[in-house]
């Protein structure tokens, strides 16, 4: 996947990339990627958690615009399951 | 088919879900990537505003429309290919077809991988400019599929990203 996302990003396109295991981001290098370490399958989380998978793709589409250099790895430290997860606000970026 | 590679694409099956379930047998298979990829990191900065971007999302997770060639399961190396999914696709004419790993779950709530209605409801209330064609790929490639991936398909899918307008790709693995 960060083999795509260095393609796209070499066309002119800004990515971020959301994985599951640290390792293959830090030897893929994409362009932005974001790590939670969570169930395979489940890059966004649990079924039917719309505010979990919405609060994922907020913080994603965030690190479009504050990430200072290439091939950063962020980790929001976010707990699979026990975390209370609020629909995000604030997409003015 | 030859038994050979029935063996190698049974025994390829099952390291995809025993990677599944045990994450240092995937850090070791990170490696695979080393040699094929260069040290610079390309980097492209969003000049404008969400609310102004054209977004496109793209998955290995083996997403496809119904109507679509499946990913080939066949191959034990996998297959580079990727679908073209247009952004107004409705849930049911989507399917994930990908055999190394467990995709029950998004079976039931494809946008916990592939969220194509979140992105449109992001658009609809104005957070995001617009919604581009969409791109499902399968991971779990292997060379010689890997190398025809980054020098063919994956450039082939930017190109059309780029030709449509595309700012930004959000990117999630399956």
């Amino acid at each position: 996947m960060g083999l795509i996302a260095r393609a796209a990003e070499a066309a002119g396109i800004a990515t971020v990339s959301i994985v599951g295991l640290r390792e293959i981001a830090e030897r893929v290098r994409p362009p932005r990627t974001v790590h939670l370490k969570w169930p395979f399958g489940h890059p966004l989380g649990e079924p039917g958690n719309a505010a979990q998978q919405l609060s994922v793709i907020h913080y994603a589409l965030e690190k479009l615009y504050t990430a200072e250099e290439p091939g950063l790895i962020f980790e929001p430290d976010w707990r699979w399951r026990r975390e209370r997860y609020a629909l995000p606000e604030g997409w003015d970026f | 088919m030859s038994d050979f590679d029935g063996l190698r694409q049974n025994l390829s099956r099952m390291f995809g879900q025993v990677l599944s379930h045990v994450p240092a047998l995937a850090q070791t298979w990170g490696r695979t990537f080393e040699s094929v990829i260069s040290e610079e990191v390309p980097f492209t900065r969003l000049q404008k505003p969400l609310r102004e971007v054209r977004i496109a999302l793209a998955t290995t997770g083996g997403v496809h429309l119904r109507s679509q060639t499946p990913f080939d399961m066949a191959d034990s190396r996998g297959d580079a290919t990727f679908r073209s999914i247009p952004s107004a696709t409705p849930r049911e004419d989507l399917m994930i077809t990908h055999d190394y790993y467990d995709h029950t779950n998004a079976d039931r709530d494809l946008n916990l991988l592939f969220p194509l209605e979140h992105l449109r409801d992001l658009v609809a209330a104005g957070h995001i400019g617009s919604l581009g064609t969409c791109y499902g790929f399968m991971g779990h490639i292997e060379p010689p599929h890997l190398e025809a991936l980054i020098n063919e398909t994956a450039p082939e899918a930017a190109r059309l990203m780029r030709e449509e307008g595309v700012d930004a790709l959000l990117l999630t693995p399956g």
